[in-house]
């Protein structure tokens, strides 16, 4: 094809991608958010609204990704993606979480919470020994 | 001290922690099991995010004007935050992959500096010897004062595999405060990242200039 070979179908892409993210402004605002604006298809959504996307025409490694829900603003964080949806994004297994047969899905399994670290909820180790060491206070300089 | 200018946690001072202080006796702190928040899912919460996390009314202009001017300051902070390397052991490999292309920590503005005095952030990567603990306080000592410490592996959090051993210090957080412990033997470097992620994050909740209009 003359145009692929003149590299003006990436014109087209470009444009499609645009379309895609839902108009110029919400193009801005995905670029301002993920420093990245891509073309890919929407291979699925976990229960949080994080959206999964993939173009296998980039490289291995780069060719799949994740875009968080709106509602983390700029406060994401990649342990906002759920277990279930780990093991694809980082290539563990080419299987899309709902087409996986060997996951498993009991009713014990705990839901998945993103790192509380920094928050209220976060984790606080402690001891119920007598500590061990006397720590060092330093006198007033003035 | 800039250290101390984080904005504390919402429920510092609700009951359970207010408890846990006046527990704190000589057994050190023990945590209360508040099994109430425990129970409440934390499933998909649709609350949007703000940027800031200073979230002042309006109708106090001053105090209004100090939030977001502490925003543009962590915002500058948090850009560009210069680690100065501190490799002790095997850590010092992952440390030296997060500045290579795949990781490529450029992208954040992490860059790395070879010099304490130009440096923000020093990164403890590998177990700490009880003769390397001096030259560790001396070059915190020289890093000019929005500083903060991330403890990469385990043998920098809490002595590691070399716990027992006679000539290990347990752990740098005996030596200076750390305010980010990068868990893993060693941890690979995406953990290094992440690590380096949620310190920006600790930055951006700083209140320095709103603490200083307090006062």
């Amino acid at each position: 094809m003359v145009i692929k070979y003149f590299g003006v179908d990436r014109f087209f892409t470009f444009l499609r991608t645009i379309r895609d993210a839902g108009g110029i402004r919400a193009s801005l605002y995905k670029l301002y958010r993920f420093d990245n604006l891509r073309p890919g298809t929407l291979v699925g959504t976990d229960k949080f609204g994080n959206k999964y996307f993939e173009n296998p025409t980039y490289f291995y490694g780069r060719n799949r990704w994740v875009e968080y829900a709106p509602q983390y603003g700029m406060e994401y964080d990649g342990s906002q993606v759920p277990a279930e949806w780990f093991g694809w994004l980082h290539y563990k297994t080419d299987y899309l979480p709902m087409n996986d047969p060997t996951r498993p899905k009991y009713k014990w399994m705990a839901e998945h919470t993103e790192n509380l670290s920094g928050t209220p909820g976060q984790y606080m180790p402690y001891s119920t020994t007598r500590p061990k060491i006397e720590a060092w206070v330093p006198s007033k300089c003035k | 001290m800039l250290r101390s200018a984080l904005v504390p946690c919402k429920e510092v001072l609700s009951t359970s922690n207010v408890l846990r202080n006046l527990s704190a006796g000589i057994f050190g702190n023990v945590q209360l099991q508040d099994t109430q928040k425990r129970k409440q899912s934390t499933q998909p919460v649709p609350a949007h995010k703000p940027y800031s996390p200073f979230q002042v009314s309006r109708t106090n202009i001053g105090e209004y004007a100090m939030a977001r001017l502490d925003d543009l300051l962590n915002w500058g902070r948090k850009g560009s935050m210069w680690p100065l390397t501190f490799g002790l052991a095997c850590c010092a490999v992952e440390m030296m992959h997060i500045a290579a292309p795949r990781y490529d920590m450029d992208r954040y503005g992490v860059v790395f500096r070879a010099s304490p005095r130009q440096a923000d952030v020093i990164i403890v990567a590998g177990t700490l010897t009880n003769k390397m603990a001096p030259a560790l306080r001396k070059v915190y000592d020289q890093m000019p004062e929005p500083r903060w410490v991330i403890s990469m592996g385990s043998c920098a959090n809490g002595g590691g595999y070399y716990h027992y051993s006679y000539s290990v210090v347990r752990g740098c957080d005996r030596i200076v405060p750390v305010d980010i412990y990068v868990p893993g033997c060693p941890p690979t470097a995406e953990a290094l990242l992440y690590g380096v992620l949620q310190l920006q994050k600790k930055v951006k909740r700083m209140n320095t200039l709103q603490m200083w209009y307090r006062k």
